[in-house]
């Protein structure tokens, strides 16, 4: 065939090869809720109330409630503020969030009454420097911080433990960890508690399976937290999952009932993804999910698209509503895990873009799970970031001069944690008679990047070896019991005091976590008080002279040699 | 409780610990002054680190509380923890592959792929199908096909070939397309598919394509004076090509290509040799001769005092490690080293087993079944640290703790607790590494022996001839019955009868051979049928278990004549497989001996025997105490 | 090959009848969704629909058995589909494809939710993947235990296919008739530009 192929630009087969050109990206469609977040066919924001009951919401009479708007109703808006509040302009709102001179105090007394209409009326006024700016303040814990996921292609228990501790000691607040095969389950969340207190304790560990496995490893104390009870935004995806907001608010309890930390996970683009928007935008679907959790009372949320983010990240805008998403959860004073834990774009440029809105002003966690295994051994599909990009993100945040919750740490430190991480879990698992952990192993768990670099394990008898965890009814309490016999003192007091603060309920406080010294930062001792230029968190002192730290900076003193 | 009669000595409360090479087993008992026993409970759990190193103590203290909690005694009750004299046993694995088939010159494919098209026999010169359009007509010719061809392009090539006169007489594709292709042909011919590298079939040579009617096998091709008349061989080609013939007996579909020096053969890898020693001879045995030569030589040594292997060979290296793993285990902080040089192999079990791989040369993956030995070796020492345990065990649960008794003698002692069963007993223990025998004579001699092989090698054998090539797997076709799953309401089971359930199986056992475990039916992935993996899985347990059940008693009866048994009691984990039991049984029937598996103390099964036979030991020495005292 | 390019099969689906309950027992039903070779005509990764049906047939056909072509307007539900194949295939096994290219192996005693094999990642399904899902499909119906069709998976598949997915999958619903049953279909294959092939 002879084909007349029109000669193209030499400049545009250079953007062609560009890895942005590889990301997907769609029209709007309105109608069919494949839109981020500025829709005609999204409701009008209304309420009524009568006999202390809210009888109107959003243009709809009770009678015509489905089950997602007769729960926001009965538990999500104060009845009491609801009329009043949602009939201050939302420009006037929408200038509160961002107003230094308005405390955050003040406007959750005006947020905690309105409808999920008038959220979107308010924050669709915003544009990405509002959000940001209305952030900064809204986020509930003063201090930021990150999570991240330690997961292995392998499921090695070893890989994970000695990342979990590297993340730790790299400044992660929280680690969380899910398997490829799920019976390995047990193993791998004692090597992510093991692994997490070495590096830094007072590290919160989390295990994502199935719900009721979930709920078994944080009831015995293997794993601290729990984040991956998804919940939606219309009736027809929650039916589809066989569950209901009742449901989910009857699982938050049982956490709660054991002073476990617990959030819920909701993201733009899950209901039109499953094709069953109902004609509403992303954005107004997401603040329905936001305001059920708050109904179902938990004390958080992940959100920020989560592993839906192809379909807002494909749409005009869409960055934009996952940026108020974050938001609008900070601003009903829920903690916010605000995403970039999903792999985004082929693009660097991009990755980094989407990133801003979290990290330049700070959330309660910037990543709901920054990679801390290189992403081919993410278990989680990948992430926006993975330990690749430590020494970029270490950067970013010296230029900024932000807090990203990680810091830049000397090899021979990371070294010496990887190692005992290796050791502690190595004793353990022989007390404990689980499956034996080799020196060869241990010397290679230090030196590794990724699991290809670990000796493959007796996958059948690490396999019976967790069985034995959940037959034998081992808790976290046996775990302490190994580490103090086997001589890691510190590592065994460091998750006795975790597990202690399931008798004083601190972590269910609102964005709670741990300090190095065992005390609970969260919204009760360490609320937001930002009020404007000089206030708030500000990166100084120590932890900035911390942040200043890379791998390499020349000298001021002697320019031939390198600080750090 | 009642309280103590002054001046005689209460009953003690005394636990038997076993431990053994993957269980640790304890036996709760109370003894009265007069010797008389009363079994209060037993436990079981894993044996912690290697037995007869001090990593035993953990295992034993959970066994010892096991059956403490058990019979609602208290570790301040405790007068004594009796533990056997247990010798490290170690035990390796090493498999080598000693023959191979190649293929040279591309003279022939064999592969047998799942769909061929056609039928018959056809041959010509190859010609690859692009070249179709310009061949002349008249000669036969073979079409071969390239990866990536449509079906209907080739058929349609073909197709317009023979309009043009061109005799196209057979065809060999590399996708498969056998059955699209021959659909689509006006003139049906042989087609041969799944060739992968067919780009390597020689061109411009005579070759020949048959392919059997379905469920027939090829009958040309596989008969050497079939392809003596095909080509046109005089008697000493046709010696040549013989081993093609063989190479493609079974077959219902195959290539054969006359090229100038082609072949196929089956050669023999030398894998270096065993060097046994024993009963004052040195004796030398390649590892390629196979099983049977391996193991004349080492009953010509018996009993064995050590064996090498050749460095740099699996089984080398695998006794190497073996002597090595030993040497670690002796290992105590602040006691001299154990010389690698002073740990001996003391048995080695060499079966035949087959290996599936591919043919060298072969250009549609062929895959063979080459010959292979597999071995198993055992060390054992008489260096033991049990001193070590029962000085922890003592300390940790404040009681007087004691070594007694060898283990073969206290299995012994066990197993005659097991209704029916007298004097002279002989007792098998049937372990994961290893093979045990013990004999008391009815004079009250003892004798015992440990053979290499047991229930991990037959795991090995498994997964190496189904080529599972997943030991998970294959553990778990040895230890649960097969069956087929019918439909999602039926399973017809190895032994032919169905069961219906109410339930619908879960969609991924649908159509698959199953093991059917307690959590339910489990597939195994392999294309045979559940007959195939059934032998497979019987042979294995015939060549370790009953080669090693009569190899081992054997050396402990008098004479070495199976005869003078009367009775055999099975013990250990093996010992409750659904069918190794049944297999012994079957092997001892001709010597007329009674066998079984045991049931200590009437209740335990095949379990607890030396835990009991240490108490029962322990109980014997009282008595005599209290016969002949102060009194 | 004889030609250096392959000009472009083309596939229109001639309605025959009703669909109505096979009763060979070698025989596979394909389901094909609403919009399939209609509204459109190709994967969300450009295989056309007449390649993806031709592979499919070939696979079947390959192992000897027959195949039944139906099309669905209903639902536009992968599971539905499918199952609704499953219990008029005259083995009870049925393959059921989106237009998008998600594709699905079904049985009819199975639960509705449930399926023998699913290859959920429509954008790494390619004309041999769609080969060996008929061929499976056709040993399943002929009582033998094919090994599965290797899944693959690929991380940026999310930034890149997740949106045209979700939008692939609101037009198919677009395309649903409710209360219009299914038809059995006669694929007829053409070549863009070239003569049809008998």
């Amino acid at each position: 065939m002879t084909s007349t192929k029109p000669r193209t630009s030499t400049r545009t087969e250079v953007l062609e090869s560009r890895p942005v050109n590889l990301d997907g990206f769609v029209e709007e469609w309105p109608e069919k809720g494949l839109v981020a977040m500025e829709s005609d066919f999204d409701p009008a924001p209304s309420v009524r109330v009568e006999d202390g009951r809210i009888v109107e919401l959003d243009g709809k009479a009770r009678a015509d409630f489905d089950f997602m708007d007769t729960f926001i109703a009965n538990h999500a808006i104060d009845v009491a503020s609801a009329e009043e509040c949602t009939a201050i302009p939302s420009v006037d709102i929408a200038r509160m969030l961002i107003d230094p001179g308005v405390s955050r105090g003040q406007v959750l007394a005006v947020t905690r009454g309105l409808t999920p209409a008038k959220i979107l009326d308010v924050v669709k006024l915003m544009n990405v420097v509002e959000i940001m700016q209305a952030m900064q303040k809204m986020r509930a814990r003063r201090t930021p911080a990150n999570q991240g996921h330690s997961t292995s292609a392998r499921d090695n228990p070893v890989q994970v433990a000695v990342d979990a501790a590297e993340g730790a000691l790299r400044g992660f607040a929280e680690l969380e960890t899910t398997l490829g095969v799920v019976r390995y389950a047990p193993l791998v969340a004692i090597a992510l508690q093991v692994g997490g207190q070495v590096g830094r304790g007072g590290v919160l560990t989390q295990c994502a399976l199935e719900e009721a496995t979930e709920l078994e490893l944080g009831m015995r104390g293997i794993t601290a937290y729990a984040e991956t009870i998804s919940i939606y935004g219309t009736e027809s995806v929650f039916v589809d999952g066989d569950d209901t907001p009742w449901s989910k608010a009857f699982l938050a309890s049982a956490y709660a009932s054991r002073g476990i930390k617990m959030r819920f996970t909701s993201g733009t683009g899950s209901e039109v993804q499953m094709g069953n928007a109902e004609g509403k935008s992303m954005l107004y679907l997401e603040i329905r999910c936001i305001l059920m959790a708050k109904g179902a009372g938990v004390q958080g949320l992940q959100n920020g698209s989560i592993s839906c983010i192809g379909v807002p990240g494909a749409v005009p805008g869409g960055i934009r509503a996952v940026a108020a998403e974050n938001l609008v959860a900070s601003m009903v004073d829920l903690e916010c895990a605000s995403g970039n834990d999903q792999s985004f774009s082929h693009s660097s440029m991009r990755r980094t873009a989407r990133l801003m809105p979290q990290l330049l002003p700070g959330t309660d966690f910037v990543c709901s799970g920054y990679s801390a295994v290189p992403n081919a051994d993410n278990m989680f599909a990948g992430s926006n970031f993975d330990t690749e990009d430590y020494d970029d993100w270490n950067t970013i945040q010296r230029d900024l001069q932000v807090d990203g919750g990680l810091r830049h740490v000397r090899e021979a430190e990371v070294l010496q944690v990887r190692n005992k991480a290796a050791r502690a879990l190595q004793a353990l698992f022989a007390h404990l008679d689980l499956p034996p952990i080799t020196d060869d192993e241990v010397e290679a768990a230090t030196y590794a990047d990724s699991s290809n670099d670990y000796p493959l394990r007796d996958v059948l008898s690490d396999l019976k070896g967790a069985q034995s965890v959940m037959e034998r009814g081992i808790t976290g309490l046996d775990l302490v019991r190994g580490l103090e016999t086997t001589g890691f003192h510190d590592v065994a007091e460091s998750l006795l005091s975790v597990l202690r603060q399931r008798v004083s309920g601190d972590l269910l406080q609102t964005s709670a976590v741990l300090t190095a010294d065992f005390t609970p930062l969260s919204a009760i001792n360490d609320v937001n008080d930002y009020a404007g230029p000089g206030t708030g968190y500000r990166l100084a002192g120590e932890r900035w002279e911390e942040l200043k730290k890379l791998r390499h900076v020349t000298s001021a003193t002697n320019p031939e040699t390198e600080v750090g | 409780m009642t309280t103590v009669d002054p001046g005689r000595s209460p009953a003690r409360l005394v636990v038997g610990v076993d431990i053994g090479n993957s269980t640790t087993e304890a036996c709760l008992a109370s003894i009265g002054p007069d010797g008389s026993i009363t079994y209060l409970a037993t436990d079981l759990t894993r044996t912690t680190g290697v037995k007869g190193t001090p990593d035993n103590t953990a295992g034993a203290l959970t066994a010892v509380r096991g059956a403490l909690e058990r019979a609602g005694r208290r570790v301040g009750e405790v007068h004594t923890v009796l533990l056997n004299e247990a010798t490290p046993v170690i035990s390796g694995l090493a498999m080598e592959t000693i023959t191979e088939t190649i293929i040279t010159e591309s003279t022939m494919i064999g592969h047998n792929p799942a769909t061929p098209g056609g039928e018959g026999l056809g041959v010509g010169t190859t010609v690859p199908v692009g070249a179709l359009p310009e061949q002349a007509p008249g000669q036969p010719v073979v079409c071969v096909v390239p990866a990536g061809a449509d079906f209907d392009d080739v058929a349609a090539a073909v197709n317009a070939a023979v309009r043009r006169g061109v005799d196209v007489v057979a065809a060999v594709l590399a996708g498969d397309d056998a059955v699209l292709v021959t659909n689509r042909l006006d003139r049906p011919i042989p087609v041969v598919d799944e060739v992968a590298a067919v780009e390597r079939v020689p061109l411009g040579m005579l070759a020949a394509v048959e392919v059997a009617a379905p469920g027939r096998t090829i009958r040309t091709l596989s008969n050497s004076y079939g392809l003596a008349t095909v080509f046109e061989l005089d008697p000493a080609q046709t010696r040549q090509v013989s081993p093609v013939a063989r190479a493609l007996t079974g077959n219902r579909s195959a290539v054969v290509v006359r090229t100038p020096t082609g072949d196929v053969t089956d050669r023999r890898i030398p894998v270096g040799e065993l060097v046994l020693r024993g009963a004052g001879k040195t004796l030398r045995v390649d590892v390629d001769a196979g099983a049977e030569a391996i193991m004349d030589t080492v009953a010509r040594v018996q009993p064995l005092d050590d064996a090498h292997g050749e460095p740099g060979t699996h089984v080398g290296g695998m006794l190497a490690q073996v002597r090595d793993t030993m040497a670690d285990v002796m290992d105590v902080a602040g006691q001299p080293d154990v010389p690698v040089s002073e740990i001996a192999i003391r048995d080695v079990l060499a079966v035949d087993t087959f290996v599936p791989a591919e043919v060298r040369g072969g250009l549609a993956g062929e895959v063979a079944l080459e010959n292979a030995v597999a071995l198993a070796a055992m060390v054992r020492t008489s260096r033991s640290r049990m001193q070590l345990v029962a000085d922890l065990v003592s300390e940790q649960l404040g009681a007087a703790a004691e070594i007694g008794g060898v283990e073969g003698e206290m299995a012994v002692g066990g197993a005659l607790t097991t209704p029916g069963v007298d004097r002279p007993v002989a007792v098998l223990d049937l372990g994961g590494g290893s093979t045990d025998a013990a004999l008391l004579t009815r004079e009250g001699e003892c004798t015992a022996v440990h053979v290499a092989g047991a229930g991990e090698l037959v795991t090995k054998l498994i997964d190496s001839e189904l080529a599972l090539d997943d030991r998970e797997t294959a553990e778990s076709v040895k230890r649960f019955p097969l069956a087929k799953v019918e439909s999602f309401f039926h399973v017809r089971h190895e032994d032919g009868t169905v069961q219906f359930s109410d339930q619908p199986l879960p969609p991924h056992v649908f159509a698959r051979v199953v093991v059917l475990t307690p959590d339910g039916p489990a597939p195994v992935p392999t294309w045979h049928g559940l007959d195939h993996v059934r032998r497979v899985r019987r042979e294995a347990k015939r060549r370790v278990f009953v080669v090693n059940a009569l190899r081992a008693l054997r050396q402990v009866a008098p004479g070495a004549n199976l005869r003078a048994l009367d009775f055999v009691v099975l013990l250990g984990g093996s010992a409750l497989d659904f069918e190794i039991p049944d297999l012994i049984a079957d092997a001892l029937a001709p010597h007329g001996v009674v066998c079984g598996t045991g049931n200590v103390l009437g209740t335990e099964g095949p379990r607890n025997a030396v835990a009991s036979g240490l108490v029962r030991a322990h109980a014997a020495v009282l008595a005599e105490g209290a016969r002949c005292p102060a009194s | 090959m004889t030609t250096a390019t392959t000009p472009e099969r083309t596939l229109t689906l001639r309605e025959i009848g009703p669909a109505g309950r096979g009763t060979r027992p070698d025989e596979v039903v394909i389901a094909v969704s609403p919009a399939f070779a209609g509204h459109f005509t190709k994967t969300i990764v450009d295989v056309p629909h007449a390649e993806v049906l031709r592979q499919v047939l070939a696979g079947i056909e390959e192992q000897g058995v027959t195949a039944r072509v139906i099309q669905v307007f209903d639902t536009a539900d992968l599971a539905a589909i499918s199952h609704g194949g499953a219990k008029l295939s005259g083995s009870g096994i049925a393959v059921g494809i989106l237009s998008r290219g998600t594709t699905m192996i079904h049985q009819k005693d199975l639960p509705r939710l449930s399926n023998l094999e699913l290859f959920p990642q429509s954008p790494l399904l390619d004309p041999a993947v769609f080969r060996m899902i008929g061929s499976n499909a056709a040993q399943y119906a002929k009582g033998e235990s094919p090994q599965p069709v290797p899944t693959r998976n690929d991380q940026m598949a999310r930034p890149r296919w997740q949106a045209k997915a979700a939008l692939l999958h609101l037009k198919e619903f677009e395309c649903i008739q409710a209360g219009r049953p299914a038809v059995e279909v006669e694929p007829v294959f053409g070549r863009v530009g070239s003569r049809r092939l008998g």
